[in-house]
């Protein structure tokens, strides 16, 4: 039988009048390369949010590796790492004091915290900053930081908010490549990005959030048996076309551009 | 090709800026915080009214005087009191100016010639230039009362002064935005601006001691500034009512070549800026040469911390060791207990016998350092900014985080006031056994009384404060209010148990209590941190929300 990484019963967050997320049911396997996709607003980074420890959800309940995460969120967050979508840096440390920092707060020991931080510093080619402030780093110097944060205690699950964004692309493979292996190892990954490609790439399941319900859910392959109509260059769906006809949206740009006819 | 068919005019694009400054302002008013401001603002803005007001009345009577007692160079007394004012005021106020980079019109189409005039504008905007210019028009009404054939020539000595001031505020407001702009000249700016104002107060003693032998020297002095904007001003004026026309051109020349002078700096900066000039941290950072890493030392911390206490009192040394502000903060107790030694008590003191006995000056001392020293724990997530996440995303109880920034701030309070102890005694001499004792006990029950409301406050009222920024750098209000109200209720509790030793002639009697009344608070305390990890679970997006603004 497969272990739930994460499993959602009736999520719900409700900000004053909106209902950011309604009610949501989710399931992910553990091992499984997850990609949370959803339109602006529709509610991602909230749920990342609760499933984190960062947002109290209104009502529902959330279970992460069989165990309750209101009941006992101090033994989740052993389990779980996090990139957030601020990336939660505390900016007048040094790279190098961050990941100490973080490796120590997760109770790992003095030594293995020191030879993790350096293997992942090296990794994240910024061991050559290991003295510099984090405030002195770039956006993508801070987001690799932040990865080697999440990681720094081996998760078994690790949620990923926009993680490659502002990383180049040479740090961007070999990240990919780190997480893949990951996964292979067991761990499971809950990504959200709004680079399709990457989902496409990366994910071998993908659940759509739009207008904060749960829209689908399922493996690539499932989600395009489900979308009807015409097919990539490749001969199958692209998940931009899966994605645009499940938030039905797929059309509504080409009236839109109609009406800008002094720019088009 | 954009479809911009004319390029607006000067005048059309001021307007289009003012209307976007108020619609700024108006839509700022949706936020509840930023109605609160404005109400304090109104409030600011009244009592700025009511000392502006007064001192228009000042300058009116000091015209009259001048004028009609035939003395028109004095008038150059009021011109500098201007010029001195519309100066150094926004340098002190530089933190709390409009929350709107006016720098950011910039990636629309002005030309250079408007966004020079639109940061003149922004100059007569501020209260400086606007206190000054009523002050100015309270000048001329002086003048029309006293003396109406010295209007004109004030009018234009005014008009050439107030368009000197203005230009010259801007380039220093600019010139100062370039160094500030870099982290660590901020840091070491505004440290030797915090210890600049402390060294105010050792004016009063200095004058005191040497006032009088330096008199003749001062009065020297001014004679050679006749150079200066407020005395060429002046004497523009004198010069046109003596009818030495000499003075008056001269006077006249001189306020032009200032104008002249400070308008070409203000365009060559205002020209950078215009052009694109990047006045933030150095894009990229030269490359540090790759080394072996080497263990942390100063994370050897005694084996009863737990990991979790241990890695944030590390990194609150840390923080600590980076923010000048709060590290100048620290530096000051010691140079005010020099201070107050100078001026209340012991044998060299401005009060000499008159000052305060040993007995009396230690006690108030400490009660006056704890007040400095615990304020910053009132609101201890301050500088944390978006890293309070870490705190709420790792495995980590509430409890451990106040229990490691507590520990860090109550052995920084032992070193301050052990320094401070013994500038105290080397200054001042020691009081008697029993009140030393009965001192440091009351200390001990005033830091772990307070830390358990602080520790509440903090998680209550949190409010962003980030280093090396002056702007908005401000507790929370009711933040402000509890640790005032604590610290007057424990002090009154201290001061009370202190003179009942004296009451009952056991002195020791006050050294007992405090030791029982210490032991409850650090029951109270502990208890309390279990609270504090339910609050903070409570507060958690009130936190977040508020510290990753």
């Amino acid at each position: 039988m497969q272990e739930i990484a994460i499993r959602t019963e009736k999520l719900t967050r409700r900000f004053g009048a909106l209902t950011a997320v309604d009610e949501m049911d989710l399931q992910v396997v553990a091992g499984q390369f997850f990609g949370f996709l959803g339109p602006n607003g529709a509610g991602k980074s909230t749920t990342i949010k609760m499933l984190t420890g960062l947002l109290a959800p209104t009502s529902g309940r959330m279970e992460l590796l069989g165990v309750d995460f209101a009941a006992h969120p101090v033994e989740v967050k052993r389990q779980i790492g996090v990139v957030p979508e601020g990336m939660g840096l505390f900016e007048r440390l040094t790279g190098m004091e961050y990941l100490r920092f973080v490796g120590r707060m997760y109770g790992l020991d003095r030594g293995t915290t020191e030879k993790r931080a350096q293997e992942l510093l090296e990794f994240m080619q910024l061991a050559d900053r290991e003295k510099t402030l984090v405030a002195d780093y770039s956006h993508g110097m801070q987001k690799k930081l932040a990865l080697a944060a999440a990681v720094i205690h081996g998760p078994r699950i690790l949620f990923l908010d926009e993680p490659f964004e502002g990383v180049d692309a040479l740090a961007a493979g070999a990240l990919k490549a780190l997480l893949g292996r990951m996964t292979e190892r067991g761990v499971t990954i809950f990504l959200t990005t709004h680079v399709l490609e990457i989902v496409e790439r990366l994910c071998s399941h993908v659940a759509i959030i739009h207008k904060g319900k749960l829209v689908a859910q399922g493996s690539l392959g499932e989600l395009r048996a489900g979308v009807p109509g015409s097919q990539g260059e490749e001969g199958q769906k692209t998940l931009e076309q899966i994605f645009l006809s499940i938030v039905g949206q797929s059309g509504g740009e080409q009236a839109k551009f109609e009406e800008l006819t002094w720019l088009t | 090709m954009a479809d911009v068919a004319q390029m607006p005019g000067v005048w059309q694009q001021l307007k289009l800026i003012g209307g976007l400054r108020w619609r700024i302002l108006r839509n700022g008013l949706r936020r509840k915080n930023n109605r609160w401001d404005l109400i304090g603002m109104i409030w600011a803005v009244f009592f700025g009214g009511v000392l502006v007001l007064g001192l228009c009345f000042a300058f009116y009577a000091g015209t009259c005087e001048f004028l009609a007692k035939n003395r028109p160079q004095w008038m150059a007394l009021l011109f500098w009191g201007l010029f001195v004012w519309w100066q150094i005021f926004p340098i002190f106020v530089v933190g709390l100016g409009a929350n709107f980079e006016f720098k950011t019109l910039l990636r629309f189409p002005l030309s250079l010639r408007a966004f020079y005039l639109l940061g003149l504008g922004y100059g007569l905007a501020d209260f400086a230039a606007l206190s000054s210019i009523a002050w100015i028009i309270s000048m001329l009404a002086g003048a029309v009362t006293a003396r109406a054939s010295v209007v004109p020539v004030l009018l234009l000595a005014s008009a050439l002064f107030v368009l000197l001031n203005v230009t010259m505020e801007r380039l220093i407001g600019s010139w100062l935005e370039k160094i500030l702009a870099k982290r660590r000249t901020r840091e070491l700016f505004f440290g030797l601006f915090i210890l600049s104002m402390v060294s105010l107060n050792f004016i009063s003693p200095i004058m005191h001691r040497y006032g009088s032998s330096a008199k003749p020297r001062f009065v020297e002095i001014i004679g050679y500034l006749w150079w200066t904007p407020g005395s060429l001003a002046g004497n523009t004026v004198a010069g046109a009512v003596h009818g030495d026309s000499r003075g008056f051109l001269l006077g006249l020349a001189g306020l032009l070549v200032w104008i002249g002078i400070t308008s070409g700096l203000l365009w060559r900066r205002f020209r950078a800026q215009y052009f694109g000039e990047e006045l933030g941290e150095s894009g990229a950072p030269a490359a540090v040469r790759k080394r072996e890493l080497q263990r942390e030392s100063s994370s050897e911390l005694p084996r009863f911390i737990s990991p979790q206490v241990a890695a944030v009192v590390v990194k609150e040394f840390r923080y600590l060791t980076r923010n000048g502000f709060a590290f100048i903060t620290f530096l000051l107790p010691p140079i005010m207990v020099i201070f107050f030694s100078m001026q209340f008590a012991g044998k060299n003191s401005v009060l000499r016998e008159h000052g305060l006995s040993t007995e009396m000056f230690f006690p108030a001392l400490m009660a006056y350092l704890i007040l400095i020293l615990l304020s910053p724990a009132y609101n201890s997530f301050a500088f944390e900014g978006k890293g309070i996440q870490t705190y709420f995303m790792t495995p980590v109880r509430f409890r451990d985080v106040l229990l490691g920034k507590n520990l860090m701030l109550a052995a920084l309070v032992i070193l301050e006031l052990s320094i401070s102890v013994g500038v105290m005694i080397w200054r001042v001499g020691w009081p008697s056994p029993a009140m030393f004792v009965s001192t440091v006990a009351a200390v001990a029950f005033a830091v772990v009384g307070q830390l358990t409301i602080a520790n509440w406050s903090s998680l209550m009222f949190p409010k962003k404060m980030e280093i090396g920024k002056m702007k908005g750098q401000r507790n929370s209000g009711v933040a402000v209010w509890t640790a005032f109200g604590a610290q007057i209720t424990i002090g009154g509790i201290c001061g009370v148990i202190l003179f009942a030793g004296k009451w009952t002639g056991n002195p020791w009697l006050p050294a007992i209590a405090f030791a029982g009344l210490t032991a409850a608070a650090a029951g109270g305390y502990t208890a309390a941190l279990g609270a504090m990890d339910r609050l903070a679970e409570k507060k958690r997006e009130l936190l977040i929300e508020t510290l990753c603004r």
